[in-house]
């Protein structure tokens, strides 16, 4: 654990991720990860949106632009998933970078990294996985997940965000 | 049918693009053009698809070995 351990799996990051761990003061839980890509279309949304997210001391965000050509069957999700050009790039340079994983919190996206045999979670897997890799207390991650609707622009329907917490909470 | 009528804001750009769609004859009007875009991403954001995801993110953040 620690600044982009090598242990850690390197990620992909999408723009939800960025900029939800940001709104939660969580953007440090990045850094575990050995290498945090950042699609150039992707930067250029979150530079758009939130533009801090990406300068944040402790995490060192690289970004970069997908080489190889995408895949037809990446094409063909795209047109299907509707995707936008940000998840398209994210999903290119997953492929790219495989065995790594791709941070997402679109569902289409994810759909699409599932039919591809990309590994992909969201901003809730992150902030959940600090407990198990003590970057966060279970009560610390608690009173993150319970400020979530009010710190963050991350929908997600109350009750799910309940059982979220509930499981959280029954975690020994 | 029922419709409804509504009334959003949209970014002009994106409006823009939507309505050459239409004028190029790739779609009967602008309203059908909405309600299909709409229908569509609704179909690929199952909220019982996004659910079943979010759980899994959680299985994996307390138990998961990378």
């Amino acid at each position: 654990m620690g600044t982009n351990d090598h242990s850690a799996p390197l990620v992909v990051c999408d723009a939800g991720p960025l900029i939800h761990l940001d709104e939660l003061g969580c953007l440090d839980l990045l850094a575990d990860f050995s290498k945090v890509l950042v699609p150039e279309t992707v930067w250029q949304e979150v530079q758009q949106h939130r533009p801090g997210a990406l300068a944040r001391p402790g995490v060192t965000l690289r970004r970069v632009a997908p080489l190889a050509p995408p895949p037809p069957a990446l094409e063909a999700l795209a047109q299907v998933l509707s995707l936008h050009t940000g998840e398209w790039e994210a999903l290119r340079l997953a492929l790219e970078h495989r065995p790594g994983l791709l941070l997402t919190d679109d569902t289409a996206a994810r759909l699409a990294a599932g039919n591809l045999g990309i590994a992909t979670h969201g901003t809730i897997g992150v902030l959940v996985r600090a407990i198990r890799r003590q970057q966060r207390t279970k009560v610390e991650t608690l009173t993150v997940l319970r400020s979530l609707k009010v710190q963050s622009t991350l929908h997600l329907k109350q009750s799910l965000l309940d059982a979220v917490i509930v499981e959280v909470e029954s975690f020994a | 049918m029922i419709k409804t009528i509504i009334h959003a804001e949209l970014p002009t750009e994106l409006t823009a693009r939507a309505h050459s769609f239409v004028e190029e004859g790739w779609a009967a009007d602008f309203n059908e053009l909405l309600a299909e875009a709409l229908r569509r991403f609704l179909e690929s954001h199952s909220t019982r698809v996004t659910e079943s995801l979010v759980m899994s993110d959680v299985q994996w953040g307390l138990h998961g070995n990378e």
